[in-house]
């Protein structure tokens, strides 16, 4: 979205309010050295300088922006459409990962349940079929809920498509190699 | 050893790398098939909009890696595969840009104004020729500068700069830049510094990790992987998506074309052709070697300079530019083309990544290990033999290789692969999604590196809502590591001066060039406005 509009003097005023931030609290309170210190007599940099020049590059972008870029003719801004947009993506996405995340775990005990055995699912996530349940589902919910969320609804056929590329990418990822873990497999 | 037995060798280790099969008896190197791989799916993504070079370099490394693993035998075929998606893609984006008035990726935007009235005029194949013939003449010429160019600019380097002198370029480096890329020096520069801050969370000499705030999670700073696909590719597949989310209802009907007449390149169109193309291959390669300029503004100026010489030399029933002139087709491929060459000089010669492609080269190169990119790669030792010469001549084979292979049968399999543009960007964008979320946790085996991941994604996604480029925060993530490192050799080296980076020459100019540009850059803006 682009227009005139005071976003570059808000954007750089952020930047101005972050930077001293970062050089006045942040660093200082979260570097165990400064940015020069005396090591057996010899003065060297401190973990404190890195960060220091960094900071000042962003503290050179806000005050450019509020000095010299303040009255730009076209000023691209976040608007509610963009963070309504961004909020659902990222609503689909950390439910299809903990979808993802639990789902095998879930799985294992109900198996457990219902057949008697002691089954856990950390002793069984490098094994079929239990190492690609979280993967399947949590995948294909991914894919098959940002497709609805452009088409404004959720079909057999972009269901089919999700289940679909997912199988692919368990064919390219996992089939081929014992030494690489689909999610979650390494965390659980 | 000399020089010529380096060049010997690079070559040999391509050709005589480990065998994948034979042909009627000659082995077939895997580093010759993977570049061949590379090349062609370099093209088919080239060819799809939606994706770009970059996208399948990021998706490719783990894959490459799991297969090939950790050993210097594994740098040339997965460099090789690299090099051959970076060189295809070139080509291939100008597919849609012809056929469909869709470029498949930025640079070939301008690749639609005359492509497509000439496709639309019965002239699809004929231009899609035009495009092939200028995109390798283009991307030849590139690469031999960079041969040329390249070992004799690190030897400059090796010989003439010291640490101070070192950390002084880093800066202008990382000013030149922050100020040239995107439309808007202050963005920049804010960019830079995100990437500056990023890379320095978790990491430092002290038993502190320093900006970690006390947590676990931030001790291990984030990896070059979380933050490089986060930014450039999770970022851009966020804001795609919500572009499409916005032209949903806008769609437009793809008019069916038809080939009518010669579709043939003859000499006398080669004749004709060859001044724009040999234009805009000093003009792109020259903006190629400049880290941070892209190809985007190589084909404009190489479509612009075009032009105006078309103006003076076109007969009066010639179309006009932007109405299907082919010289307007080659004016933007050759330009557009010739930057993937040239853009390996700065890394090559100096280790600063120019464009997302290189990222990617040295984010393999840095995964593997065995070859760093920098000055120090072209030491010509004559007692002992240095491995990462040998594989900097290799790499060189690696481009020529691809260039042969591009000569040859990228221009038939560029032609097949109009079928591309009926993917839909819909269904492509969120499996790449995953692929590459996928990508990542294969790699680090942890689902805290998808949720970095994911918040780099967010940054690069508002990045771009307001217009900040994503690539001087990648460039600035890769090089801050060895930014702060030369700094704290060169401190020490000069016995603790603290103003080590003005008390030599050559880095007071480089220190006051920084200053420079970003206050000319500023000025120039402003006089802009």
């Amino acid at each position: 979205m682009t227009g005139r509009s005071s976003s570059n003097l808000i954007l750089g005023l952020c930047c101005v309010a972050f930077a001293a931030l970062v050089l006045f609290v942040w660093i200082p309170l979260d570097s165990a050295s400064g940015i020069v210190q005396q090591v057996r007599r010899h003065l060297t940099i401190g973990d404190g300088l890195a960060p220091t020049v960094a900071a000042v590059f962003v503290l050179i972008g806000g005050l450019v922006l509020v000095l010299v870029e303040r009255n730009e003719p076209a000023q691209p801004r976040i608007s509610g459409g963009n963070i309504r947009f961004i909020g659902i993506v990222i609503g689909i996405l950390i439910a299809s990962l903990l979808v993802m995340r639990f789902a095998g775990p879930v799985t294992v005990y109900f198996a457990s349940f219902l057949t008697g055995d002691h089954l856990e699912y950390r002793l069984l996530r490098d094994t079929w079929p239990w190492k690609y349940v979280g993967y399947l589902l949590g995948g294909t919910m991914m894919i098959a809920g940002l497709i609805a969320q452009i088409d404004g609804r959720l079909t057999v056929r972009s269901l089919a498509i999700s289940v679909l590329a997912v199988l692919v990418l368990i064919a390219v990822y996992d089939l081929p190699f014992d030494d690489l873990l689909l999610p979650p497999n390494g965390d659980v | 050893m000399g020089v010529l037995d380096y060049i010997w060798l690079g070559i040999l280790a391509v050709f005589q790398g480990p065998v994948m099969f034979s042909v009627f008896g000659l082995p077939v190197s895997v580093t010759l098939v993977m570049i061949l791989c590379g090349f062609l799916l370099g093209i088919a993504v080239g060819a799809t909009p939606g994706l770009a070079g970059p996208m399948a370099m990021a998706i490719s490394l783990p894959i490459l890696i799991s297969v090939f693993g950790y050993s210097e035998t594994a740098l040339l075929p997965v460099l090789g595969f690299l090099i051959g998606i970076m060189k295809g893609a070139t080509i291939g984006g100008a597919v849609p840009a012809i056929l469909f008035n869709t470029p498949g990726t930025p640079d070939s935007y301008m690749t639609t104004f005359d492509g497509y009235p000439m496709a639309k005029k019965g002239q699809a194949k004929k231009a899609l020729r035009i495009a092939h013939f200028a995109s390798v003449s283009g991307d030849t010429f590139s690469d031999v500068v960079l041969i040329v160019c390249a070992p004799f600019l690190a030897i400059l380097v090796e010989a003439y700069l010291d640490l101070p002198e070192k950390t002084a370029l880093l800066i202008l480096s990382l000013s030149f830049i922050a100020v040239v890329i995107g439309g808007s020096p202050a963005k920049g520069l804010l960019s830079a510094g995100l990437g500056l801050l990023a890379v320095y969370v978790g990491t430092g000499e002290d038993f502190y990790p320093r900006l970690s705030m006390g947590s676990q999670h931030l001790a291990q700073g984030f990896s070059i992987t979380t933050a490089v696909l986060g930014v450039l590719i999770i970022g851009a597949v966020f804001k795609s998506l919500e572009d499409l989310w916005h032209e949903k209802r806008a769609k437009g009907v793809i008019a069916e074309i038809k080939d009518i007449g010669d579709q043939r390149l003859h000499k006398e169109d080669i004749r004709r052709l060859v001044p724009y193309i040999a234009r805009s291959a000093v003009i792109g390669t020259v903006i190629g070697a400049l880290p941070g300029i892209g190809s985007t503004l190589a084909a404009t100026l190489g479509y612009t300079v075009g032009r105006a010489r078309y103006q003076k030399m076109k007969l009066p029933t010639d179309p006009e530019f932007g109405a299907g002139a082919p010289e307007g087709i080659a004016a933007t491929e050759a330009a557009n083309s010739s930057v993937s060459g040239a853009n390996l000089i700065p890394v090559l010669s100096l280790g600063i990544p120019g464009n997302a492609a290189a990222v990617f080269l040295i984010l393999a190169a840095d995964s593997i290990g065995g070859f760093n990119p920098g000055p120090s790669v072209f030491r010509f030792t004559a007692d002992a033999v240095n491995p990462e010469l040998v594989i900097a001549f290799g790499l060189f084979t690696a481009m020529f290789i691809a260039n042969a292979l591009n000569w040859t049968i990228g221009g038939v399999f560029m032609r097949s692969m109009g079928v591309m543009i009926r993917i839909p960007k819909h269904i492509l964008l969120p499996i790449v999604l995953l692929l590459t979320l996928t990508a990542i946790y294969v790699q680090e085996t942890r689902l805290e590196a998808i949720g970095f991941t994911l918040a780099f994604g967010l940054l690069g996604y508002f990045m771009r809502l307001l217009a900040i480029s994503p690539l001087p925060f990648v460039i600035a993530f890769i090089l801050g590591g060895k930014l702060e490192e030369s700094a704290r050799q060169a401190f020490a080296a000069t016995g603790g001066d603290p103003f080590f980076l003005f008390t030599s020459p050559v880095a007071l100019v480089f220190m006051l060039m920084a200053l420079g540009i970003i206050l000319y850059s500023a000025r120039k803006h402003r006089g802009t406005e």
